[in-house]
This record gives C-alpha cells, sequence and structure tokens, in this order.
C-alpha cells in the first residue's frame, strides 16, 4: 500500500467465501462415498439378486463352524449360537422345528434343531458343549429375523459352553473367516452342480446368464433331494 | 476420452515449457489502478477562523447554515453532527490563538469503509471516502470503528442519514473542487493529489522552519489520511488525537478475518473425524434422534 | 401420566392440518400467572415504545450519542444474549461429535433456546438499526461488504438460525406427526451441528472481533488483539452456565413433563456440566492473564477502571470456578446452580464492560441506558419466554418422543 492509489487488503474475500461453499457442499458427498464403497457394490448385488462373497454379513468377533453355525461369547460367560448368513442367503426363508428343550446338556456335534422349509429340513447341529440355557423367543412369531438378523436379533441358542477354548480353536474367525466364506461359495456351486444333475433338479432359476454368478435362496427352488444332499456333503 | 501416453507427455512438456520461460507471476499485488487519490490540505497558519468553508459547505450540501453567535471560541469545543460536515475550533496554544478545521480525514484505509457490510460507506479509486444512502441499513458500525469520530447519523429521523464530509465528491465529478478549498479566502485549503500535497506540506515546513511544526498529521496517522494538517505549533496543543497509530485500522481485523476460511475448512474435516473416531464407542447407536 | 401416552396426530389421519394448528394455538393454563401478571405490560410497553422509534427515530426512545453509537442493544441484547445462546453448539458437539450420550435428553431444550435466542436478538438488532428495511442487502447481494466482519457475523447469524432450525426440526415432525420428514430431518442431523459448531466458533469470536478496529476507544484493561479468543471461550461456559440455570427453572415449572428417569438424570447432568465449567473458566482466566501481561497492562489496575476489572475477573471468574470445582467434588448441586448464576453476571459485566462501559470510558458525555431500552429489552426477553413455553408445552421437547418415532431410531 503506496498511500496514493487504490489498495484493498480483503480484496479476495469474496472469492474465499464462494470456495468455501463449495467446500462445504462438496464434503458430504466426498465424506459419504468415501465411507461406503463397499457398501455400494454390495447393494447393487443384492439388488439384482446374486450370491457374492461381498454381499454377506460377516461380523468380526464371531466363531463359524464348519456346518455353518456361529458361536459367540458374551460378557455374562453364556455363548449364543445361530446360523450364518451364507446359510440363510442358500437357503431363504425357513421355520424353526424341534428345537432342543432349555437346561439340557448338549455335545458338540448333537442335534439342536431343524429348520424347515415346506417339507425340506435341515438340522442344525451344536458347535460347541455345555448347557442348553434357553432359546430366542421372538424366532417363534418372526422367523424372518434368521435371514435379517441372523448375528443379532436372529440368534437361536444360549449355551453355557463347558469347553469353549478347545471347542472354538478349530473354528473360523475375523479375516480368515471372510476368505473361508469366499471359498464355501465356490465350493457351493461346485455342489450344486452335482447334486442337481444327481437329481435330475432343474438348476435354471440358479444361475444366472452371464455364466456363473449365483441367484440368491439358491436352495429355495431346488427339491428336498438336493437339501438331503446338502446336510450329507457340504455341511460335513 | 482415452489419454494416451504420447499425448499426456506432450501436454506435460508444453505446461512445463510454458511456466518455465512465461511470464513470471508475481506473488506481491500491484496498484489496484493508476488514478491517484485526491487529498486536501490544510495549513492553520493561514486559517482567520471566517468560517468561509462551514458556509460554503452547508450551502453545497443543502444543510443549514451556522448560526450567528455560533463562532469558533476558545476553550469551546465545537464537534460535527448530523447538521454539520465541519467545524472550526479557535485553540490557545503556546504561539497564540490559532485554527482548526475539522472533518472526515478521507483515511488511505478507511476503518468505516472495512466495517461496512453494506459498502455503504465507500473508499472511492479517486481517495473520497462517501456514504452511499441507498444501501445503508443505519447499523452505526463505522461509527464504532472510526478513530476520528467522523460518521454523525441523525438519531431523530425515520429515514437516517449518515452525514460526514465526502470531499465533494459530486462536485468533483463534475470537475468542480470541495466547495471549502474554493470559498476560502486565505487558500488556508488546498485540493490535489496526495502524493503532490504531501510535497507542498514538506516545502513549506522546509521553507519556513519556525513557521510550521514539523509534522504533517496525516501523513501515516491511520495508515495515512486524506486531509492532511499543518500546525504551527505541536498537534496536541490544537486536541489533534496523537495517540493513534501509524498503521491501517483494518489491519487490525486482518488476523481475525484470514483465519475465517481455515476454520470454515478445517473445523468441520476436523469434527467429522472426532465423530467417525467416537462412533464405535457406541457401535448399536444411531445418529438419527 | 406417562407422557408417551400424549396424543400427537400420525400422519395427520383424519385431522386436517390447517385445524390441528389453529387448535394448538388455542392457550393452556392460567392466564394469571405472577408471570404473566408482570411480563403483559412490559410486553404491551415495549411494543408502543417500538412504534414510536419508528416513527421518531431511534435518538427518541435511546441515550445513544455520535460518540456512543451502540448501547445497551447491541452490547446486552445482541452481544451478551448470543455469548448465552452458546450452550447449543457446546451440548450438541459433546453429543453427536465426542458420542457423550448422557447429555442427548437436554439436546432439544438447548437447541430451541438457542435458536429462539438467536431469532430474537437477530431481531433486537433490526430494532437498532437506523434503516431496518435495508438489511436486505447485505443478504441478496446489493453490495457483499465482505471485508467488514459484521458482514460475517450477521451472515453466520442467518445461516447458523437455519442450522438450528434443521437440527430441532425433528422435534417438529413429531408434533406434526409428519413421519417421513422426521426421517429425513433427522439425517440431516450431523450436517447441521458441524455446520453449527464451525459457525459458532465464528461468529462467537467475530462478536469480539467487531470491536478490534475501535483499538483507542476501548478501555485499555479491556482491549487486545485477543478478544476474538476470549469471547469463545467464555461463549462455551456462559452458554453452559445458562443452560444450569434455564435448565434448574424448566425442570421445575415443567416438571409433569419429565419422566422420573430424566428428572434424576438432570442432577448428574448438572454435576458433569459444572465440570466443563470449572476447567473452561481455568483456562479462560489464564488466557486473561497472559493477555495481561502481554499488554503490560499493570500500571492501570491502580485506577477505578482497574478496581473493576480486578471485580470482574476475581469475583466473576476466578470465584466461580472455584465454586464449580467446589460443586464437582461435593457433588453439590445447588452450589453448581449458584455457580452458574454468578458465572451468567460476570458474563453479562464482560460484554458490557468492553461495549458499553468501557467504550468511550473518557467521552464528556457517559452513555447510560434510558429507562425505555432497559423496557423494549425486557420486553423482547419476555417474548422470547412466551414462544419458550408454548413451544414446550407442545412439542416434545422436554417429554419423551412419541413411540413411532422412538422405534424408527433402531
Amino acid at each position: 500500500m503506496d498511500g496514493f492509489t487504490y489498495y484493498s487488503l480483503f480484496e479476495t474475500k469474496g472469492i474465499e467465501y464462494l470456495i468455501i461453499i463449495a467446500f462445504l457442499i462438496l464434503i458430504i458427498p466426498f465424506w459419504l462415498f468415501i465411507n461406503k464403497p463397499v457398501k455400494i457394490t454390495s447393494h447393487i448385488k443384492k439388488t439384482i439378486g446374486i450370491l457374492s462373497a461381498t454381499v454377506l454379513r460377516v461380523p468380526g468377533g464371531v466363531f463359524y463352524s464348519k456346518n455353518h453355525t456361529w458361536t459367540h461369547l458374551e460378557k455374562s460367560g453364556n455363548a449364543k449360537v445361530g446360523l450364518d448368513d451364507l446359510l440363510m442367503h442358500l437357503t431363504g426363508e425357513v421355520n424353526l422345528k424341534n428345537m432342543k428343550a432349555p437346561g439340557t446338556t448338549v455335545m458338540k456335534g448333537e442335534i439342536l434343531a431343524e429348520v424347515d422349509q415346506n417339507g425340506k429340513t435341515l438340522s442344525i447341529v451344536s458347535p460347541i458343549s455345555g448347557e442348553l440355557i434357553g432359546s430366542n423367543r421372538l424366532l417363534t412369531e418372526e422367523p424372518g429375523l434368521l435371514n435379517e438378523d441372523p448375528y443379532g436379533k436372529g440368534w437361536i441358542f444360549k449355551i453355557k459352553p463347558t469347553q469353549w477354548v478347545a471347542e472354538t480353536s478349530s473354528y473360523h474367525f475375523a479375516d480368515e473367516a471372510s476368505e473361508w466364506f469366499k471359498g464355501e461359495i465356490s465350493r457351493f456351486k461346485d455342489f450344486l452342480a452335482v447334486s442337481a444333475r444327481k437329481n435330475s433338479a432343474d438348476t435354471t432359476p440358479v444361475y444366472m446368464q452371464d455364466g456363473g454368478e449365483l441367484a440368491d435362496n439358491a436352495l429355495a427352488s431346488m427339491p428336498g433331494e438336493v437339501w438331503n444332499d446338502f446336510q450329507e456333503s457340504f455341511l460335513k | 476420452m482415452s489419454i494416451n501416453r504420447r499425448n499426456f507427455f506432450k501436454v506435460l512438456g508444453v505446461t512445463g515449457v510454458t511456466l518455465a520461460t512465461g511470464k513470471r507471476l508475481t506473488a506481491a499485488p500491484e496498484a489496484e489502478s493508476k488514478t491517484e487519490f485526491n487529498a486536501m490540505l490544510y495549513d492553520s497558519t493561514k486559517c482567520v477562523g471566517c468560517q468561509g468553508c462551514e458556509f460554503a459547505c452547508a450551502e453545497a450540501h443543502a444543510l443549514p447554515a451556522p448560526s450567528f453567535e455560533d463562532t469558533p471560541i476558545v476553550g469551546v469545543e465545537r464537534k460535527t453532527d448530523e447538521t454539520r460536515r465541519t467545524v472550526v475550533n479557535a485553540f490557545k496554544t503556546t504561539k497564540g490563538d490559532f485554527y482548526v478545521k475539522k472533518q472526515c480525514m478521507h483515511c488511505n484505509d478507511p476503518a468505516c469503509a472495512a466495517a461496512c457490510l453494506t459498502k455503504a460507506m465507500y473508499k472511492t479509486e479517486e481517495g473520497s471516502v462517501i456514504w452511499r444512502g441507498k444501501k445503508c441499513m443505519g447499523c452505526r458500525y463505522c461509527m464504532v470503528s472510526c478513530p476520528f469520530d467522523s460518521p454523525k447519523f441523525e438519531y431523530f429521523s425515520a429515514n437516517p442519514k449518515i452525514e460526514k464530509c465526502d470531499m465533494c465528491y459530486d462536485r468533483f465529478k463534475e470537475g468542480k473542487i470541495p466547495a471549502c478549498a474554493q470559498d476560502c479566502p486565505m487558500e488556508a485549503i488546498v485540493f490535489g493529489t496526495r502524493r503532490d500535497l504531501i510535497k507542498e506540506a514538506r516545502k513549506r515546513i522546509q521553507e519556513s522552519p519556525d513557521q510550521y511544526y514539523d509534522h504533517i498529521y496525516g501523513e501515516h496517522e491511520a495508515g495515512g489520511t486524506g486531509w492532511l494538517y499543518l500546525s504551527p505549533v505541536p498537534f496536541e496543543e490544537m486536541n489533534f488525537k496523537t495517540t493513534l497509530q501509524n498503521s491501517s485500522y483494518p489491519a487490525l481485523t486482518k488476523g481475525f478475518l484470514y483465519a475465517v476460511p481455515s476454520v470454515f475448512v478445517l473445523w468441520p474435516a476436523i469434527l467429522l473425524g472426532i465423530h467417525q473416531a467416537t462412533k464405535d464407542n457406541n457401535p448399536k447407536e444411531e445418529e438419527n434422534e | 401420566m406417562n407422557n408417551t401416552d400424549y396424543t400427537l396426530p400420525r400422519d395427520n389421519d383424519g385431522k386436517s392440518i390447517w385445524k390441528f394448528l389453529i387448535s394448538e394455538l388455542k392457550p393452556r393454563g392460567k392466564w394469571l400467572t405472577p408471570f404473566n401478571i408482570i411480563s403483559i405490560p412490559i410486553m404491551l410497553l415495549g411494543l408502543v415504545l417500538i412504534v414510536i422509534r419508528f416513527w421518531k427515530g431511534i435518538g427518541s426512545i435511546t441515550n445513544l450519542t455520535q460518540e456512543v453509537p451502540w448501547g445497551l442493544w447491541i452490547g446486552f441484547d445482541v452481544v451478551t444474549g448470543v455469548a448465552f445462546a452458546g450452550g447449543a453448539y457446546v451440548i450438541t458437539f459433546m453429543v453427536y461429535i465426542l458420542n457423550v450420550k448422557k447429555y442427548h435428553t437436554i439436546v432439544r431444550v438447548t437447541v430451541l433456546n438457542g435458536f429462539l435466542a438467536y431469532v430474537f436478538y437477530a431481531g433486537a438488532l433490526l430494532l437498532d438499526l437506523g434503516r431496518p428495511w435495508n438489511v436486505i442487502n447485505p443478504i441478496i447481494g446489493n453490495s457483499f461488504g465482505t471485508s467488514s466482519v459484521l458482514f460475517l457475523v450477521a451472515w453466520h447469524f442467518l445461516l447458523y438460525m437455519v442450522a438450528e432450525l434443521i437440527e430441532f426440526s425433528p422435534a417438529i415432525a413429531e408434533w406434526l406427526g409428519a413421519k417421513r420428514a422426521r426421517k429425513i430431518l433427522s439425517g440431516m442431523t450431523l450436517a447441521a451441528v458441524i455446520f453449527g459448531i464451525t459457525l459458532s466458533t465464528l461468529h462467537q469470536s467475530g462478536l469480539g472481533a467487531l470491536f478490534l478496529m475501535a483499538k483507542d476507544k476501548i478501555h485499555p484493561l479491556w482491549y487486545s488483539e485477543f478478544i476474538p479468543i476470549m469471547f469463545f471461550v467464555s461463549s462455551i461456559f456462559a452458554g453452559l452456565s445458562m443452560v444450569i440455570f434455564e435448565g434448574s427453572i424448566s425442570n421445575r415449572v415443567f416438571s409433569d413433563q419429565i419422566t422420573e428417569k430424566n428428572h434424576k438424570a438432570h442432577d448428574s447432568i448438572l454435576h458433569g456440566l459444572s465440570k466443563i465449567c470449572a476447567v473452561t473458566m481455568f483456562a479462560y482466566f489464564f488466557l486473561n492473564m497472559l493477555v495481561f501481561v502481554h499488554e503490560k497492562r499493570w500500571g492501570l489496575l491502580n485506577t477505578p477502571m482497574g478496581y473493576w476489572y480486578l471485580t470482574e475477573m476475581i469475583g466473576f471468574v476466578f470465584l466461580p470456578m472455584c465454586l464449580f470445582f467446589y460443586s464437582y467434588r461435593k457433588v453439590n448441586i445447588l452450589s453448581v446452580r449458584i455457580a452458574a448464576v454468578i458465572t451468567m453476571v460476570g458474563v453479562i459485566m464482560n460484554r458490557l464492560n468492553l461495549t458499553v462501559i468501557g467504550f468511550k470510558w473518557d467521552a464528556a458525555q457517559h452513555y447510560y441506558p434510558s429507562w425505555m431500552e432497559i423496557a423494549v429489552t425486557l420486553a423482547v426477553i419476555f417474548t422470547e419466554i412466551w414462544i419458550f413455553r408454548w413451544v414446550i408445552t407442545r412439542l416434545p421437547v422436554l417429554r419423551e418422543s412419541p413411540s413411532w418415532a422412538k422405534n424408527n431410531e433402531n
């Protein structure tokens, strides 16, 4: 400022405010996008009915057994048991049947209950040994919770475990579980191809046109024989 | 649109060469325009207190002329107000009685213009600080900020104006000089560019060192003003504000206003980050309330 | 009475929205409460004075002069009022950014208070403007005075009112039974909160920055280049003290709306707030010390203004800070309230010292507010309390949200 001609200290303030407004408007989509990339792609897959590993919910802190039951130890000392998301995506909507009564002692590998879909059944096998404390009464009214929230409100049994560490040590967990699920999907595809052919079942509703993508609720359109096969060869 | 490697390197090369050899951009701001500031030089040694400037100003701006009894008297400090843009006061000094004409100082970097949120108070390129009534909301922030208390407010009007000297900007646009300078019989008021008037003032001090106190009031005060004063005695004797800072007053708000954009950008980012970090404390809770 | 039984229309089933709004406007409760008896005449008097002000100019009812252009209305209504409304950004910061769920029950009433405070103090500002109809100029862009701190403050006031309204709007949606609107508005809460906190930081400090150019006109004990920071820090405990003060009154007056659980929780809230106030005031006190040393104010202490400064600092900053500290350690809720009141007086003193008492303290003609200025100020405050009372009794602010809204939260 020489004191003889016009000069303003704040001449750029107007443009600066415009840039600030642009920033504030742009930060909203920027923030939303940076936080939810995974959800977007899996959402798209979900909408067109494809089952893929990205769609699956695989919460950490939960043990997954090879028969696709999960178990989680709570602070109270009791463990919750349920069916994992992959199994629920494969079967679709099911009802629980023949549930073991609370108070009984169960061993790992013992049948706790059955899931049923129009006569087609699968057995739920206990992933841990212990005393059966209770079962989730919400499921009698809202069996859909098994599919909607299999790890939360859709838990099935509460067991007081007796050999928690020993029995869960071989189970899948955290990041390794995600990898395992990916493998299970491709293993299921192989299984379905074999089983469907063996039982002369029609697999057209299950495989997408572009070769290889699996539709959601694949087992729902399969006959009971495939379900028995699934129990015997896949879930073992 | 596909970018292939050749094109990419071509563009990069051209840009690089241009930046390296092109015209060097200076970061320092240059003068906004070549128009020089107008200014006025008031020489107190020549003023006889005739109030001719007061009459001229009142007539030029449709304000009431000073009444017959209202003359500059030693011991009575007259002030400008909403009915008069300039006043002349008399002071008893060590060298005798002298007069001082008082009005808006037309600062180089006026606090009132920086304060005005509607740009009603406006520093023109020619140097005069004018008040543009159509924009004014009457918030009186200019009055709060002015170190000289120049703007005066019509407190008793339903559509109040701000009154202060505007260096007869309208007359200047018609090619005339300010009314007070025109009518002063003793030529105590001179109108010209600020550069020339400072030279003139220095010349006067140099030529008659015992006649003048060696300081041009307004050369540096408040970062420099458009009204320059010469006095026979130290300026405190004539009630000038001599404790003002020698830098611009709007520069005092520079720290705050410069920080504003940074806060606007950093605060949302930091707050989003903290929110994200603490969200895991309550995993099942939603933000929706 | 279980307060979730209060019938709110669900998606206007059957009832027309206009009929509903008109029925809500009908007054409830007694007309002749002590508060009403005091406030109604003053509000009417204020109205008369405002008419006179617009007819005969500001000078006809105020004592403002050419040397002191800003008086009680700016110094108290706007500057102090906004400092007290600072509770909104502090509480929303703690609940939505820091996720401290403890203060969740008071978010709505604090945001409501903040919103009303800004609306009314912006309204009071319009009374102080010489040409209020031109207030549209810096808004519609007739000319943006971007070099002005007041431009920034004015725009922030506007934007902040919008942000507060968005934060509060889920309560309005619940009152009107608008389910989808409520969902959409709730999703905007975080953005509104972040925006609100950013704006608050800048305009609380901005109100202080307004006076930076008046360097030679404000008493050196209160003027420094750090005024913006001081204003910002003091707005934190000023706002929280107002939350404590107002919360204590509301909880008593509207106690039938508050659940047993929330009543008990309120004491715990006050307890937590007292700690925050104590720590903030501790920092503020030392900030003041730093500025004092930096500005070399020692010589000014032994003057009447110096004693006044010490009174403000020791009696109304240091003392209530100790009291908050004590209240927190001894879990004494009554002394939290006392400390809050003393703090509020201290904040009023501080703001008035800078803007009115210390402004042109050496002028020939001292400014003091006329009784008419005080009457108008009181009328504005009472009107605000009336609106507050109207909202509290009809909207789910202190009482629980309707069950459909609560279920949506999961």
